[in-house]
């Protein structure tokens, strides 16, 4: 009973988020009286998250390339872990934290496929559905010198990541059979398909795909289709085109340079993410984004804690560069922007220091220094 | 449990499907169903998710005609320069093409971003078919008022100092209605249209802006003693919204009275309603008394869109490429729009560098008695900015 009055009202709070996506929609005087600058006096606030496995490895990365940049950055480490719970800070500061520099650095959080409190929200989840960070951006591009069977694999996938099969609605009606509830909702299908657009019209791209199953679930899929397709109709400008999960899924394989902007459901977008993310080298190259309203927080794009290499100084920090080359063009520190990608590209394209997933034998620390030594180029 | 589910419910007044219209402008007492069966003037929008992610603001840029390119290019330096978190979408309406296909698009544009930054769209065809771009536009999406705020700069030699007036003026009918028409030959009629519903939003509008910002009085202009019916209509719909807002003075003036009034005593107005056509002339008028056509921006509002442009809306072609171009028009109007989307520390930023430049350093384009370029100006902005920003000036 306990469980079903949890999961009636957990269904009626989804039900008002609907609702309540509904204020986000235009009207005039909308922020008339809010608020919004964080960027002040020069200096960017930024919330740091190292996460669980490598993490803190390659944050650190991260910073000592920041220093040596001299970036005008200053970070706020929070420990955030769901499988260390006595030491984590609690949600409420780190949420607050983000809430109020609107930007965040994050590594991965480790989730167990267990639970021992019995309760089904990760950690993960809570934090974007406190945020209501909706939308998951990963560019998938391909790397100089990363050796891959694909060449010029150059995708965006775009996910919804707060409904769908991660709305953590599971019980057992009778002993031995589970249901688990995927939610789809019109407004938040609407608007991750409205950023999917504008996000390829901000980046100028051509083509927007939808990913979908609508043929076997054909309400909830066909609701999240439905509203791409209404969408597609404000952007005469860009070709729009839908394709089912499985052929996307053979299709990216084979030809992925047919795609460019691709957006999703929940569950689908984390499957298609990691697939294009092996295509062009692995967890430890791509770079994502989780984007809410007001903020943004840049993590990797296939997220894995990679427990295998922790302490060893193997692990692959571009990813997590290049995130933080994507935080400071989001804050306009364009040229800084620049000048990390540059460095990385440099330091890729030349070959000599690769760790071990690129398969070269230096160390994080090794690649690290390699792009502080290419830094100095100058920040045009 | 039920009764726990109930509470909720009632907690949450969005959940009973009462649909929130922007306070300011629409009628307060219609529900969403009144609006879409008995407001046959009002337009229905689909109302589609904001462009606003991150923090950041997409924005739909119309360069236009004239000057309008090399200001867009001042205002995205300067927000360049400053770091404002706006993405600028920029649309190019080719003014030699007779088909509305550009205009259509840049409609469609403002419709999925909601905030638009414009300069003045040429029409060069003169057909009858093709309709001015920039009423279409008005008009497509429904932006019903416009506003103009008329402040002094100090700086600037006037004959009348410390004019403070807001014109609210309505947008989409009255004269601009488009409907002429040759009924017998040699006799052109031309309507004007005035519908209670639209008086009755403009009104709410100025009676609603005047409480927010703090103004005691409210001036309908009208012709009510030769348009009898039209302009009593706008006129008796004005004094019956005045009714609830007791706190707030209104009366009435006829417009010719009203020039004359202020050419000779401006400082008796404070909020001005007014129809169309007498909004575009009185706002022309009043940007000549305090140095013409490059100073004030005005904004465009309709229930969910937002467009702000230079307040007179000329394209100044003559002095297109010159780099004497009064770009200050511009600038106020992008501050507007960084005002709007919530952005106040980047807007008062920019206002207190613009006041500084033209009041205290005195660095002024020809049209006012300067000598300095366009250029010159943005750089002198540009450099107060830099003072204010090392200076670490807090303008909250």
């Amino acid at each position: 009973m306990s469980l079903l009055t949890r999961n009636v009202c957990r269904t009626l709070m989804q039900g008002s988020y609907l609702v309540h996506a509904n204020k986000g929609v235009h009207t005039t005087s909308v922020n008339a009286d809010k608020n919004q600058s964080s960027s002040t006096e020069g200096r960017i606030k930024c919330t740091l998250i190292p996460g669980d496995g490598v993490g803190p490895e390659l944050v650190y990365s991260v910073q000592e390339v920041f220093q040596a940049a001299d970036i005008p950055v200053d970070f706020e480490s929070f420990f955030f872990s769901e499988v260390n719970p006595t030491l984590s800070a609690p949600l409420e500061d780190v949420v607050n934290s983000i809430a109020r520099n609107k930007c965040c650095i994050k590594g991965i959080l480790a989730t167990p496929d267990f639970s021992h409190t019995g309760e089904l929200q990760t950690l993960n989840m809570k934090l974007r559905n406190a945020l209501d960070l909706y939308a998951n951006v990963v560019h998938v591009k391909s790397l100089p010198n990363v050796k891959s069977r694909h060449r010029d694999v150059d995708c965006i996938i775009i996910r919804e990541q707060t409904e769908g099969e991660y709305s953590a609605l599971e019980h057992e009606s009778v002993p031995g059979v589970v249901e688990c509830l995927k939610i789809i909702t019109a407004a938040k299908s609407e608007r991750i398909a409205k950023f999917a657009f504008d996000y390829a019209v901000k980046m100028g791209r051509k083509k927007v795909t939808a990913v979908h199953k609508a043929n076997i679930m054909k309400l909830g899929d066909g609701l999240f289709l439905r509203s791409c397709e209404e969408m597609a109709k404000l952007y005469p400008r860009l070709q729009f085109e839908k394709m089912i999960v499985d052929n996307a899924s053979m299709q990216m394989v084979s030809n992925p340079n047919q795609f460019d902007v691709m957006v999703t459901p929940n569950l689908y977008g984390n499957i298609v993410d990691n697939l294009a993310s092996g295509l062009v080298g692995g967890a430890g190259v791509v770079a994502g984004a989780s984007y809410s309203a007001e903020c943004a927080v840049f993590e990797q794009g296939a997220r894995h804690i990679f427990s295998g290499a922790v302490g060893k100084n193997i692990a692959n920090p571009t990813a997590m560069l290049l995130c933080s080359a994507n935080l400071l063009a989001h804050v306009n520190l364009h040229p800084y922007s620049r000048m990390i990608k540059n460095a990385i590209n440099k330091v890729l394209t030349d070959g000599k220091v690769r760790t071990k997933d690129l398969g070269g034998q230096s160390t994080t620390k090794d690649f690290t220094n390699a792009i502080i030594h290419c830094l100095t180029a100058s920040p045009n | 449990m039920a009764v726990r589910l109930l509470s909720k419910l009632s907690a949450r007044p969005e959940l009973r499907g009462v649909v929130n219209f922007s306070s300011a402008a629409a009628p307060a007492t219609l529900s969403d169903f009144d609006v879409q069966h008995k407001t046959p003037v009002v337009r229905k929008q689909h109302l589609v998710p904001k462009a606003h992610y991150g923090g950041r603001h997409a924005v739909t840029m119309l360069p236009g005609g004239g000057i309008g390119p090399e200001c867009m290019g001042y205002v995205r330096d300067i927000f360049k320069y400053i770091g404002a978190p706006i993405d600028f979408e920029i649309v190019d309406i080719d003014p030699n093409v007779d088909n509305d296909e550009d205009v259509k698009y840049a409609i469609t544009t403002i419709k999925r971003n909601g905030v638009c930054l414009k300069g003045n769209i040429e029409t060069k065809s003169e057909a009858a078919y093709v309709t001015s771009r920039n009423v279409a536009l008005r008009n497509e999406l429904d932006m019903y008022a416009y506003v103009m705020h008329c402040k002094s700069f100090p700086g600037i030699t006037t004959r009348h100092k410390d004019i403070d007036i807001h014109i609210v003026r309505q947008n989409t009918e009255g004269e601009y209605a488009m409907l002429e028409h040759e009924s017998v030959h040699g006799v052109i009629e031309s309507m004007k249209v005035v519908t209670a519903s639209n008086s009755e939003r403009v009104a709410r509008f100025a009676f609603e802006f005047a409480k927010k910002n703090n103004r005691k009085k409210v001036t309908t202009i009208h012709k009510a003693n030769i348009m009898k019916l039209s302009d009593g209509l706008f006129l008796e719909t004005s004094r019956r919204i005045a009714k609830e807002y007791p706190d707030i003075e209104h009366n009435d003036m006829i417009i010719d009275n009203c020039c004359m009034q202020l050419v000779s005593k401006p400082h008796q107005f404070d909020v001005m309603l007014m129809t169309n056509l007498y909004g575009s002339i009185v706002s022309n008028l009043v940007c000549g008394l305090m140095g013409g056509a490059g100073l004030h921006s005005g904004r465009n509002y309709g229930d969910h869109y937002a467009v702000f442009e230079p307040g007179t809306r000329n394209t100044g072609t003559a002095i297109a490429g010159k780099n004497i171009a009064n770009p200050i028009a511009m600038i106020n109007a992008s501050v507007d729009m960084l005002e709007h989307l919530g952005h106040h520390f980047h807007a008062n930023l920019i206002r207190a560098a613009v006041h500084k430049t033209i009041n205290e350093d005195h660095i002024m384009t020809p049209d006012l008695g300067g000598t300095a370029s366009s250029t010159d100006v943005i750089k002198a902005i540009i450099d107060n900015i830099d003072l204010y920003m090392k200076n670490k000036v807090s303008f909250h």
